[in-house]
């Protein structure tokens, strides 16, 4: 055996292993790096809310990562951004959460709005709940309200020979009825009013579609059978 | 001369790794892909719980395994700057 080919076995199983390394971390994505990376924010405001507040977004990112390993959030998308269509600066509390939902015929059978309100009710609350938790953060006078985004495959897209396509459902409240409806002093007809929303098939808007919010504790309460949070971890 | 082997098969590992991340949005792993999750609903249901009765332990490890064995490609899905800005 030549020196070449001694020398090409032993690297191709290292350049293999690399490369499954590089596969495995398109699926997976540690808790940092959720967080939006400051040099990416475009006005002071923003970096200044990423600084002073990463330590408690990390802290989220962490308990989302162990705590509730059937969400996934899209890396660099956790952070301070503003919405798109509104003028100025506002800086919303954002999350963006990709549920990790697979093919299922009963979910397959809703009606569009009806799919976007149960993802929506089932873990957008529950978002909007853990981030208004994060007090020292959303009382900070530069954060104007929270944001939650919920990505989930679209029923029939995962076909052999097809892309899959995501539906995405985006939404922003202000801080006070974002306050106010968790504490149920505003009911889910005002809070729906208020908010502004979008749901996106794919890559095309589709607009603001007929959203009903009702409880659901599942993402509070659900447990995978047998799974052992990683140690030091505080699930709640 | 075989540390310079060894030094380019390091660089082409390096470079493979490289072009492979770089060009992952381009894969079609998508295509012909037919797992599916036994449970029909979430990813993570599906895990080896139950399946030879000894109920053995999961760790957040191997969720990602689970999920990476299950990723069929990146899913058509709006861009951030549909929603965000900066």
């Amino acid at each position: 055996m030549s020196r070449y080919d001694r020398v090409a076995r032993r690297g191709l199983p290292a350049a293999l292993l690399l490369l499954g390394v590089c596969f495995v971390a398109q699926a997976s994505a540690a808790p940092a790096d959720a967080l939006m990376p400051v040099e990416k924010y475009t006005t002071a405001k923003a970096k200044n809310l990423a600084n002073a507040h990463r330590l408690r977004l990390l802290e989220f990112s962490e308990q989302i990562y162990n705590c509730m390993p059937w969400l996934f959030v899209y890396p660099g998308h956790l952070g301070f951004p503003r919405d798109k269509d509104r003028p100025g600066d506002d800086r919303y509390l954002s999350t963006w959460i990709y549920v990790d939902q697979r093919e299922d015929p009963v979910f397959a059978a809703l009606p569009r709005e009806r799919r976007v309100s149960a993802m929506f009710s089932r873990y957008g609350v529950d978002m909007l709940r853990r981030m208004a938790a994060l007090s020292d953060v959303v009382d900070d006078g530069d954060v104007a309200g929270l944001s939650v985004v919920l990505s989930w495959l679209k029923p029939g897209t995962s076909r052999p020979g097809q892309q899959p396509v995501n539906e995405t459902f985006a939404l922003f409240i202000d801080k006070a009825t974002a306050a106010e409806f968790l504490a149920k002093r505003v009911g889910p007809d005002d809070f729906i009013s208020r908010a502004k929303f979008n749901l996106f098939d794919g890559e095309s808007l589709v607009g603001r579609v007929p959203l009903q919010v009702w409880e659901d504790s599942f993402n509070s309460t659900y447990k995978i059978a047998n799974y052992e949070p990683p140690k030091g971890a505080q699930c709640q | 001369m075989r540390a310079w082997l060894s030094l380019a098969s390091f660089l082409g590992g390096i470079v493979l790794l490289t072009s492979a991340c770089a060009t992952s949005e381009q894969w079609s792993e998508w295509r012909g892909h037919t797992t599916h999750f036994a449970s029909g609903t979430h990813g993570v249901f599906s895990l080896r719980n139950n399946n030879d009765g000894s109920n053995p332990r999961v760790a957040r490890t191997d969720v990602d395994a689970a999920r990476s064995e299950n990723w069929w490609g990146k899913a058509i899905t709006v861009s951030p700057e549909q929603i965000f800005q900066n």
